[in-house]
């Protein structure tokens, strides 16, 4: 059997290399997880035991206890805490974490950054191990700078040029002094400055996140750390540097984890494409072989015999796809490290980690999807009779369609209505709704046959009536076995399908963004760092003594617990957020908003049953809980968001290294020329580098893209099941071709020309691709409907539909068409006319 | 001879060949080489008249199939010269080739001539469909009539019988108003009603349409429904009959069994 087994590979070579191609594709992707993943690991790993060489004890801040996203808020410790640190026995050196933000302006006055990498600010000490000076001396004075070596290569300058530097808030020229090496950035620039610039960057108000402790010789971490624990306050605590190492490692497992599930579930859909693939390939290979099939059976076969032969078959191509995909994959992963090394400057591990558990589960896994997808054809394969042998009318006559359909298209109503009832509610059901989103997408691959007929008719239309002859052979040719090209179109409908339905999300979002922010924000202008960076607080400073400025409001934010109320809070003052932004007051007075005051949306006012007046529990970042008064409830605002705490208890909360403004919201005096005030107020941030003027509607513009960089990303990964679906395309024609030789033969004898035989051929395959691409279209039009929906108590309430994208996706797909005919159509039209019409 | 320019015939051919639709001069096949080299056609020269039935006999293996394919035009010749209805096939690239099909030669196979997504009325107008031509309705009537299956034009080829699929290609060959229709045993698979019924079809679109026809047949009876017969071996023609009967034919193939056993 073993013998019956390669010799039926061999003999249909070309169809099990490209079924191979597609258990290939969609292996690559899990190896290229693994292999990317464990990269990165190793990367931060370094990283990490780098930047914690030297740490015997860290004393920081204690953790907010409040439950939900906001936990990692620690309270800002005083530096007055140094001294007492460092009259703790057997202390060595004690270093305040003086951190924040500072950059450079490289060669061509733009700042040196790599992406949306952070840029970090250290100060400078010689005894740090953290770095090391590799070139020159570390800076002395205000005006001078050390820079890590990657960021001073990507800056074009060198070793006592000047430039000029933005460090926290204030913006200054400086010399570059010294270059340091840090053991990995990640892709993040570091600029260092000494110690004393340093305090009055990021420390102004004497307050620093943590403190770093070297032990003296001998001291061992866990006595230290019992010691500095004692002479803490209760708002500060010690932990020891292996105990920082173990939460970071937690830390990265999480985020690795999240990493790579994110990534296996982009696998995990070109998988199951993948297997569409292989069930539909070796249906018709068995269909094919269904006389020598039969003729094993007349001559003794048994059917599990039959059966072993095909799964047999499927082990070969599984093993073979795996092989080949744990190649391609580890491909993709240099891929994507190049890409990681341009995108965000960021080095990672230069060699591949290869683990046994990569290629043991890429093989797994392979093998598995194949083996599975093959077992229903291969049943099938064992009960032909024997008596098919003799038959001269291959064609196993399908059964009705019409059973199908109806199971399915019951699947697909009770989908959809449950995942219209779920995410319609007020409060969305969203296992409900995942449950139903389920149904349906089963529902539309169960009744896909059914809809072949309609959809494919209409398609070829144009084709029909324009080609004549041509188009209406094509059209039957689709329509001849319903299944067959359903189960073709389907495998691409399922990644159309999601990429339709994020698009639908995508378009909403911004929308919903456009809309919240023409509806709510007043401002004449927006400063802005481009979203991935703070706007320093000196900027905001500066425009408020412009004479033609009314007002400035400074969009900063931080998490707040009100009650059981754990939100971001948005930090303002009264007056500027009256200007700014169009705020409706149900109760109360905006003018109320103070130390002592909050104010409350109406959502979370109605549902804790707060009214004006009233004194609630108030927890602002990790400072500790306190009783404010609510001073007035307004209408639910998206711009504003669900709590508004005013500027005094952000101030408190955040030490000013890390403040900053996500934008800055400028209101023009009634008199003013506001074409003036632009030049203006571009003079006044242009120095700080990142940051940026933009009017209402470029500042709708800016946030609504923010969703793009996600979105292409998403497009990217989801494009390699459409690239195994168009392999299914190229695999289902080369296959139907070689079935229909005879005919080929016949139509070229009666006089069709090549090229009207390639347009044939053409025609099916984009009837098949736009086929797919219209079921795909439908069933993402419904679930990012639902998604919609169901996210609009979130604040993406309004729903647009990219239409444009759509149809430009139905277009791509007929592209594809063209694309996914060409091998097959070669192949047809190269068939000599004789030796085809002999063919049996 | 003249200069033979593809597509024109010389003053030459025309005298030479008056009355032919379609000849052949030194016409040779020759398949694989070495070990495997075979013959199938010999120099064979041969001109088939306008507006006549000719049979072509032969034993199994003699040559009768490539002649055909080669008269054709769907298969070339490995040397000699076919002129087609004035047309020099020497040198037509595929796609004149193509044309030449569609347009001016019919073909009936022994089997599988329908193609099974298209309904009867839709293949027997596929050459001119594919060449984008106008159906004549009165001649597609005609031929409609002649061949009896008025009743079953929307059917699907595996609604009809063999008999039928044949009738069906065999008015799919006489559509387009070919100069010259050539079929390979198209009573081959089926009974001798049904085969009955074919012959009739040809004869009369010989008498009544002024058809030029062709036919490759094993049966005596078929060949006596044509004007000649002639006789193949080896891939030589050997013989030639004029107006044949059943027992005519059967007497030649008789006394050329005998000639090739005594040789
Ligand atoms: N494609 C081919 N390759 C090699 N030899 C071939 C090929 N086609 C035909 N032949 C050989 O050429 C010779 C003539 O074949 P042909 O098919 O013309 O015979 P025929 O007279 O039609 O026979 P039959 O009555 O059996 O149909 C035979 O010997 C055959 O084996
Ligand atoms: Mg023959």
């Amino acid at each position: 059997m073993i013998k019956i087994t390669l010799a039926g590979i061999r003999g249909h070579i070309l169809r099990f290399l490209l079924t191979a191609g597609a258990v290939m594709l969609g292996v690559s992707f899990v190896t290229g997880t693994f292999v990317l993943r464990d990269s990165i690991d190793a990367t931060l790993n370094n990283l990490f035991s780098q930047a914690l060489k030297g740490v015997d004890v860290q004393v920081r801040g204690t953790q907010s206890s409040g439950d939900g996203g906001l936990d990692d808020a620690r309270a800002p410790l005083p530096l007055a805490l140094e001294k007492t640190l460092t009259a703790v026995p057997g202390v060595q050196r004690v270093a305040p974490d003086v951190q924040g933000t500072a950059l450079i302006a490289g060669k061509d006055g733009t700042a040196v950054r790599s992406g949306g990498a952070p840029t970090l600010g250290f100060a400078f000490r010689d005894d740090d191990p953290a770095f090391s000076l590799v070139a020159g001396r570390g800076p002395s004075g205000p005006s001078e700078v050390a820079v890590e070596q990657a960021t001073l290569r990507k800056s074009g300058l060198s070793l006592g040029d000047t430039t000029r530097a933005v460090v926290g808030d204030q913006v200054r020229p400086v010399t570059i002094t010294g270059e340091v090496v840090f053991g990995s950035m990640f892709g993040a620039t570091a600029v260092l400055v000494d110690e004393a610039t340093a305090r009055s960057a990021w420390a102004s108000d004497g307050m620093v996140s943590a403190f770093t402790i070297t032990a003296e010789p001998g001291v061992d971490q866990d006595q230290l750390r019992a010691a500095v624990a004692a002479a803490l306050p209760a708002t500060a605590e010690a932990v020891t540097g292996a105990a920082l190492d173990a939460e970071s490692q937690e830390a990265l497992k999480t985020g690795l984890g999240f990493f790579t599930t994110f990534l296996l579930v982009f696998a995990g859909v070109a998988l199951f494409v993948g297997a569409f693939i292989i069930f539909n390939t070796f249906s018709m290979l068995l269909g094919q072989r269904t006389r020598e099939l039969a003729l094993l059976r007349a001559v003794g076969a048994s059917r599990g015999q039959l059966q072993g032969m095909v799964l047999g078959e499927a082990v070969v191509i599984g093993l073979l796809g795996s092989a080949l995909g744990i190649g391609l994959g580890i491909l993709i992963a240099l891929g994507a490290k190049a890409a990681i090394r341009v995108g965000l400057g960021a080095s990672i591990a230069d060699d591949l980690p290869v683990s046994a558990a990569a290629v043991g589960w890429s093989i797994v896994v392979g093998v598995l999807v194949t083996v599975a997808s093959a077992v229903i054809p291969g049943r099938r394969a064992s009960r032909i009779a024997p008596v098919a042998a003799m038959r001269d009318d291959l064609v196993i006559a399908p059964k009705g369609l019409r059973l199908r359909g109806s199971v399915g298209g019951a699947l697909l109503v009770v989908g959809l209505a449950g995942l219209g009832y779920a995410v319609t509610r007020d409060d969305p059901l969203w296992p409900l709704a995942g449950v139903g989103a389920g149904l349906a997408v089963l529902g539309a691959l169960v009744a896909a046959p059914l809809t072949t007929r309609p959809v494919v008719r209409l398609i070829a239309w144009p084709f029909a009536a324009l080609g004549g002859v041509v188009g209406r052979l094509a059209r039957e040719n689709s329509l001849r076995l319903p299944r067959r090209t359903a189960l073709t179109a389907s495998a691409l409908m399922i990644g159309l399908a999601l990429i339709t339905g994020l698009s639908v999300v995508a378009q909403s979002v911004k929308a919903s963004v456009a809309d919240i922010v023409t509806s709510e924000v007043t401002s004449t202008y927006v400063l802005s760092a481009g979203g991935q960076s703070l706007v320093p607080t000196s900027v905001s400073t500066a425009a408020q003594k412009l004479p033609q400025v009314a007002s400035v409001a400074t969009v900063n934010g931080v998490g707040v617990q009100v009650g059981a109320v754990d939100t971001f809070a948005y930090a303002g003052e009264a007056g500027p957020i009256a200007e700014n932004f169009a705020l409706t007051m149900r109760s109360g007075e905006l003018a109320a908003l103070d130390a002592t005051h909050v104010l409350v949306d109406e959502t979370r006012a109605e549902e804790n049953g707060w009214t004006v007046g009233e004194a609630v529990p108030v927890r602002v970042g990790a400072l500790p809980a306190r009783q404010l008064i609510v001073g007035g409830i307004y209408a639910d605002s998206q711009f504003i968001g669900q709590v508004l705490i005013d500027e005094s208890l952000y101030e408190e909360a955040v030490p000013a290294g890390a403040r900053g403004a996500f934008s800055v919201h400028i209101k023009a005096q009634p008199t003013a020329d506001v074409a003036a005030l632009r030049a203006e107020l571009t003079t006044l941030v242009e120095p700080y580098l990142l940051v940026s003027v933009q009017d209402g509607e470029e500042f709708v513009d800016s946030s609504a893209s923010q969703v793009d960089t996600l979105l292409n990303l998403l497009y990217v990964l989801l494009l390699f099941s459409v690239v195994v679906a168009v392999l299914g395309i190229v695999n289902t024609l080369a296959l139907s071709i070689i079935e229909r030789t005879r005919e080929i033969g016949l139509l070229r004898a009666v006089g069709l020309g090549r090229r009207q035989l390639a347009g044939m051929i053409t025609i099916e395959s984009v009837a098949t691709a736009v086929f797919g691409a219209v079921l795909g279209a439908g069933l993402g039009l419904a679930l990012g409907v639902a998604l919609q929906r169901g996210l609009r108590v979130q604040g993406l309430e309004t729903l647009a539909i990219p239409w444009l994208g759509i149809g430009g996706m139905l277009l791509a797909a007929s592209v594809v068409g063209v694309l996914a005919a060409v091998i097959p159509a070669v192949r047809a039209v190269r068939l000599n006319v004789l030796q085809a019409i002999a063919t049996d | 001879m003249g200069i033979h320019v593809a597509g024109i015939e010389s003053a030459d051919d025309a005298a030479h060949r008056a009355g032919g639709i379609a000849f052949a001069e030194g016409l040779t096949k020759i398949y694989g080489s070495g070990e495997a080299r075979v013959v199938a056609l010999d120099e064979v020269d041969v001109s088939f008249e306008r507006g006549r039935l000719t049979a072509i006999m032969g034993p199994s293996g003699s040559g009768k199939s490539t002649l055909m394919h080669c008269m054709a035009a769907l298969d070339t010749p490995t040397s000699g010269r076919i002129v087609i209805d004035g047309v020099d096939l020497a040198g037509l690239k595929d796609r004149e080739l193509t044309r030449l099909r569609r347009d001016r030669l019919g073909f009936v196979f022994q089997s599988f001539n329908l193609v099974p997504t298209l309904s009867a009325r839709e293949n027997i107008t596929l050459p001119l469909d594919i060449a984008g031509k106008p159906v004549d309705p009165a001649w597609f009537d005609n031929v409609i009539d002649t061949i009896g299956l008025r009743d079953r034009l929307a059917h699907r080829p595996n609604q009809l019988s063999g008999g039928q699929q044949q009738r069906v290609a065999c008015a799919r060959a006489l559509v387009s108003r070919p100069a010259i229709v050539f079929a390979d045993e198209p009573t081959g698979n089926l009974d001798s009603r049904a085969s009955a019924e074919i012959l009739g079809f040809l004869r009369r679109s010989v008498d009544d349409f002024g058809q030029s026809v062709v036919m490759v047949t094993h049966e005596p009876s078929a060949a006596a429904y044509a004007d000649r017969v002639l006789f193949l071996d080896d891939g030589r023609i050997v013989d030639e009959l004029l107006s044949p009967t059943a027992d005519s034919v059967l007497e030649r193939m008789r006394g050329f069994d005998m000639a090739t056993r005594r040789s």
